[in-house]
């Protein structure tokens, strides 16, 4: 009796956990956002301090969640693979599938919206081209939202041209064909597509070293985007300097290293990386000349990983995101890492690896911010990650956009926290001393810039720190000085009366 | 100038074999290192004790140059300082230098002994120690878009030093100036070939003991068989 009434206890428990794990399972949505033992992935993250040591530094994202094949009700739709993914302000994720030839929506909460391959146009039939033939999508390798005018650009690769689809019903709106004029000789097969604040449409060819190809908004060439400088290897340069034309035509040519990706900032700047190892610059920010202008204040170069080896491969920026605060987020393929680099080009954060745990990557390809959410699509596992900013990350990102945005006294609530979450973040310190920088607190702003190992700021606040003093003690280094001429004059004195006193007998 | 000054100047010389003496003798060195280096090399002016304070003291100064050269100018990681290190490592390249420069005028016909070498060099070195020091101390009072002044002072030792040293090695070994430049040439060629055959030594004669210990543990090994 006695054990079947335990048996029963048993019973009941069970049941009720069951229940609450079924209520907590409906509530948090699909159950494929957390791991198999209930909790959220964290992912490790590290920065390096001004010692180029990795400091490690807690989690700033956890993965909240994934869409993968399992995200599309029934059978048969599914993922062939990730090659580009972006966003819309309104939380739309557009996930583009090369192998399937798809362009996938989903919504903010892994929510399957509809799935884009055959064309429709505004009258509700299927689009079909001049010949005839249904505007079908063939490969396609990226995408673009843009806002302003309520477009989705396609770059539809293997078809060499760009579909420009109606933002709000995926319509056709006109498509952009291999333009007249281009001078280049490599194909023009789309890859990767954005499109900026003037409705100028940059356009990257994979393995193109003619540059990005800028087009006008109705279609028409520009010209070549952008300068991609390959490294000088000065023993080759050397051998070409003294080689005969005859043997330079047999030497191997160096050409401009390609673009990868592309990306337009909140200030309208084109934002690219290239992953060719022979560039020398990874990350972009191109002026109108086409010229690299993006700041590298921070204590490491943008080159991701610090390598100690010379025989590794250095990290291979696939993609990047900005935000409009000017923070813009890099993912790395050969290490599979998340790279956090504010504006002035301060490493935030750098976390991710390469593996087959849920969390880990195995050959991303691209990557976009969803509010202060991060979207990473893997093009091997067919998935998208939806990784949430932890309290440290939400504090570390608000504070560079307060920063950024000029909101002092915010931005010092922000870097304070942040400081509090993890002491070893340099750039939180290096904000905070700005902060009273501006406040004239020089004193104080030097305690942190000396924590935060920043020298260029250090000698700024430090300058106004001496003023200050000499300015405090004015009467002390006035009388120094004085005495120190005076002593000179004297001695000069002494010493003009010495030699007059007794006249050179000649 | 006059007889009588010159009589009033060995008038006023320190007795000889004082501390006194020894200093003049750096001063003299310092401001007329032809006059200075000579009196040093064949009247026995010099004092090896004073050169070795010196090295000492540039020793020290370096291992203070790492902690407490102002923060600006100091790109060093303080965690990771090792004082025996820094001291020996900028004092020993000294030795160095004397022993390869000692070889290299041995076979060159230079007539400076190892003595007069390291009192030369070591007396040398003291306009640079000073600009040290005084960089140390600046560094900490200056900002970035001044590092021109005090990078100056530092160049202002070197160049001093260097003066000191040519003119110093040309005294001691009696060489002309484009002789003593080439003996230093071939001095800095012989001090990589000294740290080679050092590291070549090295290297065989760990592998000479591995070798000795193999044999050893064998023959153990076959007798308790």
């Amino acid at each position: 009796m006695r054990k079947l009434k335990k048996h029963k206890k048993i019973c009941a428990v069970t049941a009720i956990l069951s229940a609450v794990l079924l209520a907590a399972g409906l509530f948090f949505g699909p159950e494929t956002a957390f791991a198999a033992d209930g909790t959220s992935y964290v992912f490790d993250s590290y920065i390096y301090d001004d010692y180029r040591n990795v400091i490690e530094s807690p989690a700033a994202f956890i993965l909240e969640r994934i869409i993968d094949s399992n995200s599309i009700p029934g059978a048969s739709l599914n993922f062939g693979s990730c090659d580009d993914v972006c966003t819309s302000s309104d939380g739309r994720i557009f996930i583009t599938d090369k192998k399937n030839s798809r362009v996938n929506v989903f919504d903010e909460s892994g929510k399957f919206l509809k799935s884009i391959k055959t064309i429709w146009n505004k009258e509700g039939t299927i689009m079909l081209d001049p010949d005839g033939n249904q505007v079908i999508l063939g490969a396609p390798e990226g995408c673009f939202v843009h806002e302003k005018n309520n477009e989705l650009y396609v770059a539809d690769t293997g078809n060499g041209r760009v579909l420009v689809l109606d933002l709000t019903d995926y319509t056709f709106i006109r498509e952009i064909t291999e333009p007249a004029g281009m001078t280049g000789l490599t194909l023009f097969k789309p890859s990767k597509i954005a499109v900026d604040e003037a409705d100028r449409i940059f356009i990257v060819v994979q393995s193109s070293y003619e540059g990005i190809i800028e087009l006008a908004n109705d279609g028409s060439f520009i010209g070549y985007y952008g300068v991609n400088v390959p490294t000088v290897n000065y023993v080759e340069y050397f051998w070409k300097s003294i080689a005969t034309d005859q043997q330079k035509s047999q030497m191997k040519k160096i050409f401009a290293p390609a673009f990868n990706n592309v990306a337009v900032d909140g200030e309208g700047f084109v934002m690219s990386v290239t992953y060719d190892s022979a560039a020398s610059d990874m990350i972009f920010r191109l002026n109108s000349k086409g010229e690299n202008v993006i700041r590298e204040t921070g204590n490491t170069f943008l080159i991701g990983d610090i390598l100690s080896n010379g025989n590794e491969t250095s990290s291979q920026f696939v993609d990047i995101a900005v935000t409009d605060y000017g923070t813009y987020a890099v993912v790395d393929k050969a290490r599979g890492r998340i790279f956090i680099y504010n504006f002035d080009g301060e490493l935030l954060n750098a976390f991710g690896s390469l593996g087959n745990n849920k969390g880990q990557l195995k050959s991303p390809t691209g990557i976009a911010w969803l509010g202060n959410k991060l979207v990473v699509s893997d093009s091997m596992l067919g998935c998208v990650y939806i990784l949430a900013p932890t309290a440290f990350g939400e504090t570390m990102l608000r504070g560079s956009e307060e920063y950024y945005n000029g909101n002092w006294d915010e931005a010092l609530v922000y870097f304070e926290k942040a400081v509090a979450f993890n002491s070893n973040y340099e750039v939180g310190y290096t904000g905070i001393g700005k902060n009273y920088l501006m406040k004239d607190d020089y004193e104080t702003a030097i305690y942190y810039f000396k924590l935060g190992n920043n020298r260029e700021y250090y000698s700024k606040a430090y300058y106004g720190h001496r003023g200050n003093k000499l300015r405090q003690y004015f009467f002390i280094v006035a009388g120094v000085m004085v005495l120190l001429i005076g002593l000179l004059v004297w001695s000069e004195v002494r010493y003009f009366k010495k030699t007059n006193k007794k006249p050179a007998k000649v | 100038m006059t007889g009588s000054s010159a009589s009033e100047k060995l008038a006023k010389m320190p007795k000889p074999g004082t501390v006194r003496e020894k200093l003049y003798y750096l001063k003299l060195s310092l401001f007329h290192p032809f006059e200075g280096f000579y009196d040093i090399r064949f009247r026995g002016k010099g004092s090896l004790v004073l050169a070795f304070i010196i090295i000492a003291v540039y020793g020290a100064v370096e291992c203070a140059a790492y902690q407490y050269t102002g923060f600006i100018f100091n790109l060093n990681d303080i965690h990771e300082m090792n004082s025996i290190s820094i001291f020996l490592s900028s004092t020993l390249i000294i030795g160095l230098f004397c022993l390869s420069n000692w070889t290299v005028t041995t076979l060159f016909n230079g007539k400076g002994n190892m003595r007069s070498i390291f009192t030369v060099t070591a007396y040398s070195m003291v306009p640079y120690v000073i600009s040290r020091i005084v960089y140390v101390f600046l560094s900490n009072y200056v900002i970035e878009d001044e590092a021109m002044i005090v990078n100056m002072i530092v160049g202002v030792g070197v160049v001093w030093f260097v003066f000191l040293l040519v003119a110093g090695l040309c005294v001691a070994h009696e060489y002309g100036l484009f002789k003593n430049l080439a003996a230093l040439v071939v001095t800095a060629i012989a001090a990589f070939i000294i740290i080679f055959v050092f590291v070549l030594f090295l290297t065989l004669e760990e592998k000479m003991f591995s070798f000795i210990v193999d044999v050893v543990k064998e023959f153990i090994r076959r007798q308790t068989l």
